[in-house]
């Protein structure tokens, strides 16, 4: 059996010669697009267009813009001359904040009891870069309010020290967004890579015709679904290795965890997605078909590895279906080894979840194809 | 050119759409699932932030801090620790987010308003809860810090507020809660109707898959004919999913809708026409519907998703990637939408965007005329 | 002699290394029935691709219908029929639908759509069938759909790729009825067929192996041109009767058709007894011995072995 089932897989990586851009594509595009998205999401918010209109033009109100440049969330500020400007520029999303320094500013600053007033103004359209703006804009008012309070009171300046917490970043000690981001691109990408490729297998004979002939040659169903199923594994398993090794060397994602571990539960992770592919593959009578469902399980995967939001935050029934997800927990395991450190004493509980999740999932599909091949 | 040609390509195409019950339904429902997923699943407010809390001092002083630290629902109190080995194994097990360390003398320190020193440890594979835990902490700390130190202030001749002078005002134009569903999901609309690229790319290489291409090319039928023909019910579909999905959204989300639904649907019509574009341009160039796949995928589906400036502002990202983002229709879709749904403006405003949206697309065509020969092989 | 209506000079097609057609001259007067013959991969889909302006030309020149096949393709493609190999209608579109398809690919004048439409549906047979998925239809009656699209705008060339290939033989003879009437119209048409009994219904028929074009001639001709005289015969033992006769003098050929033994001799009148008396002599028994004239089959292996041996030499 292993000798045909080695003869199906030859035959089908032979095919794969002839339409070699296929796994051209899912690696080295896969690999590429990566490189690309992950440059592009890796850089904390910075460079937001800022427009600032001085209607005290003291030192004082200079002090509050440079602090405010200096936080590195905004371009060079662009000073406008009048509330109309500023109007103009929000409706046509030109900027994502908007300071107004009215007049009276830097004497409220001086009088012993003066509450100085920064009026802001946020372009709410774009509530990613607005929440980021808010933070670096409440941070300079906070830092300047206390120096501020220093000099009226006396007061060491050390003495606020205190009032701020001290901070310590856990496993990214640079707080690099990329160490957030690009794990969870990576399985993103890896996830549809895998599962297209897989639902493309039988869907692809069976629109094309060439699904009969394959099921008249002297091979058992199982050594069908095995043929087919180890090129798209070993195409799975180079790709992971590639994007792996680009996020290393592209944006110094480190692996401090056991690579050997890493390797093993990909190769575990691999197997589920692509069962999944496999299933998808049967049910569909045409690629288009097949794409469709890719996208929207893949998507549906996605969304619950907790991306753009923990899965804590989410209402009580998706965190239970998060549960149920792969991806997830794939995704744990991937940052637990890479940014944590983490061994099998800790990922345990992800790791058994993935195996039980899929040992059905792999069973299931198995039977499934199988009975519809049959 | 011949209208003739192109409706009757038209019609062909959509036949074909039609009579494929399964696919039909499919292509009609999943950018419904996906917006409702989406939106569900993105948008959400941090919420249950799971902390844990290092009490060393365990003065009533410091319990009630970390009473008002986890009161209300953003932050959890997920375990209280004696060791700052617990902590390390919860942050390791991703138990917790972060984690919160009071020092021995913090009822002192506060008493004397010498400050409160905390040490506020974050995982950082998730900087989105840790900064926001950060975040929350700081700001109830500074409450905390001011109320207890009322007293004290008092004394001292100065107000309550001495230790924020600064009155900031802050007003949130377009989105007054700064609620981020609200200008997710006219992003994620924007993404969502692009979708019909990916299956103007299918077509193509399925003509040439099943051979119907080989008969086609025979007759005297134009490039340019073909092509639009294949795109024309793609850009229904995409009209129809215009109409439809912002319709989802306001009704069921309660996006706000405060543009010109005339304006939006004519400047959706400028969109498809050059993200079809592209897919045009994919179609031509692959011979098999699996290769079709894979190249959309990559180049209309992921860069749609992550480079539109839907998740991370464009302004953001590195020089050339934004070069990059900015020749994507989507980029430009995006923005168009949630001006439309949000800021209410309209073409005065938006027509720059429109016209770079429709000078992508004659580009986008004409490149796939120009390559896309009437041969074989 | 009128003007040939299809003239190639030279025509070539390469594919990377492999060369598909090597210096084609084809000559097809209007009006032809011609019968492009030859085995599998000997250049007959390329040659009608070529001619239909599906295939770019490597080398050589060709005009169809009036028009420069290398400068001006796309003029060709409204006064030409093409009928692909492989099934090219959209399965799931009716027949009717199908028809409609072309036409309007090839704007047909609307006041005649209707007129055309059921003149082809009758004599394609199809005329009960109009609002079939043409995925639904049988082998023949998808050929003769496809048929009928080509015809639809009342080409002057027909081009078709092996249009019976895969098809019942009854369904084979109506599609070469429709074929002949439609002859009869003047349309010229240039059929690829592997088969031999279809080539000898063309008026000319064009030998095609290995790119090149081995003979041209009307089937007459062909036949005429098999070396010597054919003796025909059933032996009891057929390699045993092949082994006897090989050996005897005047025979240039002997090819196994079933049952019978086509002999090539020089003189059948001469052979003949001695063949008989061969047989007798080594006791193997025979049936039906009789002189018969050489059918197209026979021309062609015989061309073919004689091709093969002047390459070798």
């Amino acid at each position: 059996m292993i000798t045909r089932i080695i003869g199906l897989a030859v035959k089908e990586v032979i095919h794969l010669r002839r339409d070699w851009w296929l796994p051209a594509f899912m690696l080295i595009g896969g690999a590429l697009e990566l490189l690309v998205v992950g440059w592009a999401t890796s850089r904390p918010i910075t460079n937001l267009p800022l427009m600032v209109l001085d209607q005290d033009l003291s030192r004082a109100s200079r002090r509050v813009v440079t602090a405010l440049e200096n936080t590195g969330t905004f371009a060079p500020a662009v000073m406008g001359g009048n509330r109309q400007e500023i109007e103009e520029a929000m409706d046509r999303g030109r900027i994502n904040a908007a300071l107004i320094i009215p007049p009276g500013f830097s004497q409220a600053v001086a009088s012993p009891n003066g509450r100085p007033v920064l009026a802001v103004i946020l372009n709410g359209a774009e509530s990613v870069s607005a929440t980021a703006a808010l933070r670096a804009i409440e941070g300079t008012a906070r830092s300047l309010g206390e120096a501020i309070t220093v000099q009226r009171l006396g007061l060491d300046p050390e003495t606020f020290a205190g009032f701020d917490p001290s901070l310590r970043v856990w496993f990214n000690e640079a707080l690099s967004e990329a160490y957030y981001t690009v794990p969870a691109e990576l399985a993103l990408m890896l996830e549809f890579v895998v599962m297209l490729f897989a639902a493309l297998t039988f869907s692809r004979e069976r629109e094309l015709g060439t699904l009969e002939q394959l099921l008249v040659m002297p091979f058992s169903s199982l050594e069908i679904i095995i043929g087919k199923a180890l090129p798209v594994l070993l195409v799975g398993f180079f790709s992971f290795n590639v994007m792996l090794a680009l996020v290393y060397f592209a944006f110094s994602i480190p692996i401090r965890g056991s690579l050997l571990l890493l390797e093993l539960l990909a190769a575990g992770y691999l197997l589920v997605e692509m069962s999944k592919g496999m299933v998808i593959s049967i049910v569909s009578r045409t690629q288009h078909q097949a794409f469709l469902l890719v996208m929207m399980i893949g998507m549906t995967d996605f969304m619950f590895t907790g991306y753009a939001a923990p899965v804590e935050s989410m209402p009580e029934v998706m965190q239970l279906i998060a549960n149920v997800i792969p991806a997830h927990h794939w995704l744990e395991i991937l940052r637990g080894i890479l940014l944590k450190g983490a061994g099998l004493d800790i990922l345990w509980p992800s790791v058994a979840a993935l195996a039980i999740l899929g040992l059905v999932i792999v069973t299931f599909s198995l039977r499934f194809v199988r009975r519809a091949l049959d | 050119m011949s209208f003739r040609r192109i409706r009757a390509i038209a019609r062909k195409e959509f036949h074909h759409i039609l009579r494929d019950r399964a696919t039909l339904i499919l292509v009609l429902f999943t950018p419904t699932v996906l917006l409702l997923l989406m939106a569900y699943a993105l948008t959400v407010d941090l919420q249950h932030v799971p902390l844990a809390v290092l009490d060393y001092d365990r003065s009533p002083a410091s319990r009630a801090f970390v009473e008002q630290i986890t009161a209300g629902e953003d932050l959890d109190l997920y375990a209280q620790v004696n060791s700052p080995g617990e902590l390390e194994a919860m942050l390791m097990r991703g138990e917790i987010k972060a984690a919160l360390i009071l020092h021995p003398q913090f009822a002192e320190d506060l008493h004397a308003a010498r400050g409160i020193p905390l040490q506020v440890i974050v995982d950082g594979t998730e900087p989105e809860s840790g900064g926001f835990a950060v975040e929350q902490i700081g700001r109830r700390a500074e409450e905390f810090v001011t109320r207890a130190l009322a007293g004290r202030l008092q004394t001292l001749g100065l107000p309550a507020g001495a230790l924020q002078p600064i009155d900031l005002r802050v007003r949130t134009w377009y989105n007054p809660g700064l609620d981020p569903q609200n200008d997710l999901i006219p992003g994620l609309v924007s993404i969502i109707l692009g979708f019909p690229a990916l299956s103007v790319a299918l077509t193509l290489a399925h003509e040439r898959e099943h051979g119907t291409m080989e008969q086609l090319m025979a007759t005297p039928v134009g490039r340019a004919e073909l092509l639009l023909g294949k795109m024309l019910p793609y850009i229904l579909v995409g009209l129809f999913n215009a109409i439809f999905i912002p319709l989802l959204a306001i009704l069921w989300f309660d996006t706000p809708f405060n543009g010109s639904f005339l304006l939006f649907f004519l400047l959706s019509a400028v969109f498809l026409f050059s993200i079809l574009g592209i897919g045009l341009i994919v179609g031509v160039f692959m011979r098999t519907q699996a290769a079709a796949l894979a190249l959309s995928f990559l180049l209309i589906f992921f860069p749609g998703f992550f480079m539109t400036g839907v998740f991370f502002p464009i302004a953001s990202m590195p020089e050339i990637v934004r070069m990059e983002a900015l020749s994507l229709p989507g980029t430009h879709y995006a923005i168009i939408t949630r001006s439309i749904f949000l800021t209410g403006v309209g073409l005065e405003v938006l027509w720059p965007y429109a016209v770079m949206m429709a000078g992508l697309g004659f580009v986008f065509v004409g490149i796939a005329a120009l390559f896309f020969k009437k041969r074989l092989g | 002699m009128p003007e040939p209506i299809i003239d190639t000079h030279a025509l070539t097609r390469d594919f990377g290394e492999k060369r598909a057609v090597d210096a084609l001259d084809l000559s097809i007067r209007p009006g032809e029935l011609f019968g492009l013959v030859g085995p599998d991969g000997a250049g007959k889909t390329t040659t009608l691709r070529l001619l239909a302006g599906l295939l770019k030309v490597t080398a050589g020149t060709a005009t169809v219908a009036g028009y420069d096949l290398v400068k001006e393709p796309e003029a060709i493609k409204p006064r030409i029929g093409y009928m692909a190999q492989q099934f090219s209608m959209y399965g799931e579109l009716s027949v009717l639908e199908n028809l409609h398809f072309f036409a309007e690919i090839y704007r047909v004048p609307s006041g005649e759509l209707a007129a055309r439409t059921a003149r082809l549906l009758e004599f394609a047979g199809l005329a009960e069938f109009t609002d079939r998925r043409a995925a639904h239809l049988s082998g023949g009656m998808q050929k003769k759909l496809a048929l009928a699209c080509t015809l639809i705008h009342q080409p002057q060339i027909l081009l078709l790729d092996e249009p019976t290939t895969g098809v019942d033989p009854v369904s084979r003879r109506e599609f070469w009825s429709i074929l002949t009437g439609l002859h009869a119209q003047g349309t010229t048409i240039v059929v690829s067929t592997p088969y031999m009994d279809e080539a000898d219904r063309c008026a000319v028929v064009g030998l095609i192996y290995q790119g090149r074009l081995a003979m041209c001639a009307p089937p007459a001709q062909i036949r005429s041109r098999v070396p010597g005289e054919m003796v025909e015969l059933i032996p009891g033992d057929g390699r045993a009767a092949r082994r006897v006769l090989a050996e005897m003098p005047g025979v240039l050929e002997i090819q196994t058709y079933g049952e019978s033994l086509h002999v090539l001799v020089d003189s059948a009148g001469r052979r003949l007894p001695r063949l008989e008396g061969a047989l007798r002599e080594h006791e193997i028994a025979y049936k039906n011995i009789r002189q018969a004239s050489p059918r197209m089959e026979e021309a062609f292996i015989s061309l073919l072995r004689q091709m093969n041996e002047d390459e070798e030499e």
